[in-house]
């Protein structure tokens, strides 16, 4: 069976955010809750309001606007009979059986049968929601655990039943993984399954220990953050993100269903402090605040873990976490300081948990660190983390105080939870042997490929620089099988220079002279970020040391690498997930074909530091829109659609909205999820190999000085009404200048793709050598945000741009524009061409009218 | 040629006035929306399509969906006889008061018996500015006027006729409360043209008043065209799509065919002035105007001004000396909307409508705008009174045709 159309009954924050997800993954949509008693006149106005606050949420729930129709609205009284329709039906109702009991009755009378019904329950476990159903119903239910917010939270938990078919496993597990996008992690049917049970104890201890210790909440999250290897908020940050109010009900669900050995049910405390502060209405960041919030003037105010009085908020400063930047997690813990012995403590007892457990709530311990790492964002999952640390290292540790060793752990003592044999990453198995962590099909890591090989080239580096730090810089180029190549960015950021730019040329060199051996080229990073575009840090201290041919360099190389790509013959297909901002953004233009993951944040947002795309981006993106039939005709509306884009620093909120900004082709693939991504690239890669049409160059008519003139004007109104700041002004007039094609475009002039590189350089340059670009760098490399220049009234924006260009690097002085036009860009057949336009001997002879002004 | 004649208006209507991109109208090719109007005022009118001479059309952008002399192609979609000719005329917002005086200067000359003048902007549909915005850049930079943001020229009039945020805002909830009056009171029942959309609904209202405005709400609004202005959306005419149509005949015509006389043309004026405060143009127009038909505003009754904005409005009505009871008594394009086109055959039309149904002992009214790049244009229309009988006896029937 496919799932084709699915409904969602209960239109909560869960409810209405997996109804969401499911619209993102193109499935029609039945959103029901009851009929609002409040509102007479329209029945189906809970579930319509549930679509009205999906389309207002922010970070978005929906990926583009326009899926909030795949989303019907409906109530389960009217509506009901719209589920005979429905392949999968997921149940989100309030947490309570009885409730639940009741709508999988009515669900059961009104499905077709066979189709998939599943409860989104979070504490019930599932032979008790199956208490009193019809054997069909037991056959076909299953519980599809997605965590908060389910667009961007990547973990399912799938918890099914002796009740199910393999067949119908089998469809909600394709379903969840390859349509939905989700990390499916099949769990046993124990209270709190996975993530939860061991998130929940994670935070308790984490809680308990940082008060028995009296730490400050910014002390405790300072260590449990980033130095575990957790999310920044830390520990306190966390809970206000949840919700303080939300933890009783979580705590209360486990305590009800957990024996009374168990290890949480022995930490589980409450705090007369944080019971005030959920009283108070301090529940986090949905409420007033919680353990962090602003005051009037809003200033960061924290809470006294204490006395529960609130205070300036202050950063704490940890040796441990410093120590944990310089050499992990052992450093962390082996600091001997309160940061040091909380983070041992928080840890220690969270693996030892974690090992107890393990067996008992999932089939093997990789499913309990991939729970943890895609439902709570772990960086590493427990028993990664163990092995980290060494289990030998634990197992000492531990016995130095006294703790009882748990058995898994025990049997892993002089060995490790995962190893690597053949090239394959195997874990340990409840009995102490291992067994090969499988993959799904068509799911290929990176991970798992850099576990198993070495790279075919690198020039991974990292290299101190006095006053800047280490910076991680270069690339690897990796063989995935099948003769494709795949070039990872090793860089801090997966950031661009001139090493990464090595490391792709090079890779197509392999694939031109390897005599057939490599056939593609697929362009990846599995971390966070595909790029955030060039290092900034190394432009920065280039133009600090007044060495501005290093970036000229720079910009040229960025140029003819990724026009080689562009242009080579052989499929460049780039994979990007997150950010892929700047030069990242210029590289998916430059690609042949883009395999992009749904949440994949493109955007040419070189304008934020005060400069253009000038690796061939605004050529590219201007490419695509004069080519594009929806725009009007006319040489304006590609350049204005582009200098809007472009001038504004637009960033993409998913891979659909990529394609309206035409970032990515309509034709670019998307891949719901994340894991399936350098598949879905080399599937595509090896199926362009057959027939890949080269790149023909595009040549334009673009409309010159007179349009940048529109532009400018356009940004004079923004100018005036405080929406451009003073030096927008200048760097939209630099981009005007390059997307109008310069001062010798216009009509019946033929602007070839190369000329426009040639003009970004040359732009690019001029900003490069006005300070007010090295200002917006130098706040972006520190604070990670723009600057803005202050407001500036009564000063004509034309004054502005009189000024950069006369203070500013002289374009003038730039050979190759010249060069290359005169080579290159060619004026339609005519007989005369001087004396068009205004050149410089008529401009004196125009008199414009004297207006007297007022 | 023949001795002058005496022009007369005889017919006004409008189509609905409705809000650019989300309004009803937003979906209407911009000349199937004034052939709908125009067939309106034939049908309105009763004045027989095989005696129209010639179709001026105003257009402020007459590119995209209202280029390819769109007059011409209305003469199509209207059903009128193809010897019916087509022009467009732009003269920005002054377009289609310009279309009555091009047609006014005809009909006075015999040339013309009767001429349809209309005006349409999709505003929606061709954005201001057009499509392919290319300023003469040498040009921009030595009379940036000329090029100027309206906003930006509404703030300047704001600064340097001393016209404040408040008595914007005062001016605008009058604009608003006149039209939500004369719309309750069905003022505008006559005028108005229902206008069938492609999806085949049926408008026949207008899109853009607020009648629910209040001073708080258009206090709390941030300006739209300066930081430290005082010029809001509040106070600005909303962008919109509209179209409306004058029927400008001889009076020998409108006799013989038993037409309805509203008004007859008197006198009318364009001028030039400072572009960077180009809201001021009605000031030296009417005056022009006031000027050639020998009058003063003590002998006007009505005065229709187009509302560009609130700040140029004030400050021309002040320049003026244009009587409160006078000014828009059905409220303005703050509340109604400026499709700018249209405009100018809505106000003159408008005008002579009012003026039509005037008590007073004034004889006059006065239609006027200002239009970008620094113009102002007036019209100056007089009662009408028919000749005496004595004079021309039995030549045309003596109650016009209602």
């Amino acid at each position: 069976m496919t799932i084709k159309k699915a409904a969602v009954i209960g239109a909560g924050v869960m409810g209405a955010g997996i109804a969401a997800q499911l619209a993102n993954a193109g499935i029609e949509v039945e959103l029901l809750d009851r009929v609002d008693p409040k509102n007479p006149d329209n029945r189906s106005a809970i579930a319509e309001g549930a679509i009205a606050k999906l389309l207002k949420n922010k970070p978005a729930s929906f990926m583009h606007k326009k899926f909030a129709k795949r989303v019907r609205p409906g109530n389960t009284e009217d509506d009901i009979a719209r589920l005979k329709d429905c392949d999968i039906i997921i149940e989100a109702v309030f947490e309570d059986p009885k409730v639940k009991h009741d709508i999988f009755k009515k669900i059961d009378a009104n499905r077709k049968p066979g189709a998939v019904v599943a409860s989104n329950t979070s504490t019930i476990p599932l032979h008790d929601l199956l208490d009193g159903q019809s054997d069909a119903l037991k056959k076909d239910f299953v519980i599809t655990h997605f965590f908060n917010p389910p667009r961007y939270m990547r973990l399912l938990e799938l918890i099914t039943s002796q009740h199910n078919s393999q067949e119908t496993i089998d469809t909600v597990t394709r379903f969840m993984d390859e349509t939905v996008g989700k990390g499916v992690v099949h769990c046993h049917d124990t209270p709190g399954f996975i993530a939860n049970r061991i998130g929940t104890f994670w935070i308790q201890c984490s809680i308990n220990e940082a008060i028995d210790r009296d730490l400050t909440v910014e002390e405790a999250d300072a260590i449990v953050g980033k130095p575990m290897g957790v999310p920044k908020t830390g520990i306190f940050g966390l809970v206000d993100l949840v919700g303080l109010d939300l933890m009783p009900h979580i705590s209360a669900s486990l305590l009800s269903k957990l024996p009374p050995e168990d290890g949480y049910v022995k930490i589980e405390k409450t705090y007369p402090v944080i019971e005030k502060m959920i009283a108070d209405g301090y529940t986090g960041r949905k409420g007033k605040g919680g353990f962090y919030r602003l005051n009037d003037k809003r200033e960061k105010m924290a809470v006294d873990l204490k006395t529960g009085a609130v205070r300036p908020s202050k950063k704490a400063k940890m040796q441990a976490a410093e120590n944990s930047k310089k050499s992990g997690i052992k450093a962390l813990v082996e600091t001997k300081d309160k940061g040091g012995d909380y983070a041992w403590a928080v840890l220690k007892q969270t693996l030892a948990y974690t090992a107890e457990h393990a067996h008992e709530i999932a089939a093997d311990i990789n499913a309990v660190d991939e729970a943890m790492k895609l439902g709570y964002n772990w960086e590493k999952g427990p028993f990664e983390l163990i092995d980290a640390l060494g289990v030998d290292y634990v197992i000492k540790r531990m016995k130095q105080d006294g703790d009882k060793i748990p058995d898994l752990l025990q049997k892993a003592a002089g060995k490790s939870f995962y190893k690597v044999d053949n090239g394959k990453l195997h874990c340990m198995n409840a009995a102490g042997g291992y067994d090969e962590v499988k993959r799904p099909e068509g799911v290929l890591l990176l991970s798992d490929i850099k576990r198993g090989s070495k790279p075919l080239a690198s020039n991974a580096r990292t290299i101190k620089i006095p006053g800047v730090g280490k910076m991680d810089m270069g690339a690897r180029i990796w063989d995935i099988g099948d003769g494709v190549l795949c070039v990872e960015f090793a860089s801090t950021g997966n950031s661009l220079e001139f090493l990464t730019m090595k490391m792709l040329n090079k890779a197509a060199d392999m694939i031109e002279n390897g005599n057939g051996k490599y056939k593609a080229m697929v362009i990846h990073n599995e971390g966070e970020n595909f790029s955030v575009g060039a290092n900034l840090k190394l432009a920065s201290m280039a133009v600090k040391a007044k060495q501005y041919w290093i970036v000229d360099k720079l910009l040229n190389k960025g140029q003819e690498t990724l026009k080689r790509l562009k242009y080579a013959k052989f499929p460049v297909v780039s994979a990007p997930s997150g950010m892929a901002l700047g030069g990242g953004c210029e590289i998916l233009l430059h690609s042949h074909h883009v395999q992009a993951h749904a949440e994949t944040y493109a955007g040419l947002v070189e304008a934020g530091v005060g400069l253009l795309p000038a690796w061939g981006g605004t050529t590219e993106l201007l490419t695509r829109a004069t080519q594009n039939p929806k725009l009007p005709k006319g040489p304006m509306p590609p350049v204005a659609t582009v200098f809007e884009t472009i001038s504004t620093a637009k960033v993409a909120t998913s891979a659909f909205e990529a394609k309206d900004l035409m970032y990515l082709r309509q034709s670019d693939g998307v891949t719901m999820n994340k894991a399936r991504l350098l598949s879905d690239a080399k599937t595509k890669a090896l199926e362009m190999v057959k027939d890949l049409k080269p790149e023909l160059p595009h040549d334009m008519v673009l409309p010159g000085p007179s349009g940048a003139a529109a532009l400018n004007m356009a940004v004079d109104g923004f100018f005036l009404k405080g929406a451009a700041t003073s030096y927008d002004v200048v760097v939209s007039d630099k981009m005007a200048k390059v997307m109008t094609g310069g001062d010798k475009a216009g009509p019946g002039i033929i602007i070839t793709q190369d000329y426009l590189r040639s003009l970004e350089r040359e732009n690019f340059m001029a900003l490069v050598h006005d300070k007010r670009t090295l200002a917006r760098i130098d706040k972006m490399i520190t604070t990670n945000k723009p600057l803005r220049e202050p407001p500036m009234t009564g000063v004509p924006a034309q004054k502005l741009r009189d000024d950069a260009d006369k203070k500013g690097f002289v374009a003038r002085a730039f050979a190759p524009v010249k060069n290359v036009f005169n080579k290159v860009c060619h004026r339609k057949p005519s007989n005369d061409n001087k004396n068009k336009g205004l050149t410089k001997d008529t401009k004196a002879k125009v008199n414009w009218p004297n207006i007297k002004k007022g | 040629m023949t001795e002058s004649k005496k022009v007369v208006i005889a017919g006004y209507v409008r189509s609905p006035f409705t809000p650019a991109g989300k309004g009803e109208l937003a979906s209407v090719r911009p000349d199937d929306l004034v052939a709908q109007t125009v067939s309106g005022l034939v049908e309105k009118t009763g004045v027989d399509p095989k005696l129209i001479d010639d179709l001026k059309l105003g257009c402020a952008m007459p590119e995209g969906e209202q280029g390819l002399n769109m007059a011409r192609l209305v003469v199509f979609e209207a059903g009128l006889p193809e010897e019916v000719g087509g022009v467009t005329i732009n003269r920005f917002c002054g377009s289609s008061m310009q279309a009555i005086h091009d047609a006014a200067g005809a009909v006075s000359m015999g040339m013309s018996d009767a001429v349809i003048c209309a005006g349409v902007e999709s505003m929606t549909r061709v954005p201001m500015g057009g499509f392919n915005p290319q300023p003469n850049p040498e040009l921009y930079k030595a009379v940036p006027g000329a090029y100027m943001g309206m906003g930006e020229t509404a703030e300047n009039v704001a600064d340097k006729y001393k016209v404040t945020r408040k008595e914007q805002e005062e001016f605008s909830l009058k604009s608003q409360f006149k039209a939500a009056a004369a719309k309750k009171e069905g003022r505008f029942d006559n005028e108005i043209v229902p206008i069938k959309t492609p999806s085949g609904k049926i408008v026949s209202e207008d899109g853009c008043p607020r009648p629910d405005s209040t001073a708080e709400g258009l206090a709390k609004l941030k300006t739209a065209f300066k930081s430290d202005g005082s010029v809001t959306a509040g106070t600005s005419s909303p962008v919109t799509d509209g179209a409306a149509a004058v029927l400008v005949c001889s009076e020998e015509f409108a006799l013989k065919h038993g037409l309805e006389i509203l008004a007859e043309v008197k006198s009318f004026a364009v001028t030039g002035l400072d572009p960077t405060i180009m809201g001021m143009g009605p000031v030296p127009s009417t005056l022009k105007a006031m000027d050639k038909a020998g009058i003063t505003m003590d002998d006007v009754a009505v005065v229709e001004m187009n509302e560009a904005f609130a700040s140029q409005s004030i400050a021309s009505q002040r320049e003026l000396g244009i009587p409160e009871e006078k000014l828009n008594k059905d409220g303005g394009a703050i509340a109604l909307g400026h499709p700018l086109g249209a405009s100018g055959a809505r106000i003159t039309g408008k005008a002579a409508q009012l003026l039509h149904d005037d008590k007073s002992e004034s004889e006059y009214a006065v239609s006027t705008m200002c239009i970008g790049q620094g113009q102002g244009i007036a019209t100056v229309l007089k009662k009408y009174t028919p000749p005496a009988p004595s004079k021309k006896p039995a030549a045309a029937p003596a109650t016009p045709k209602q």
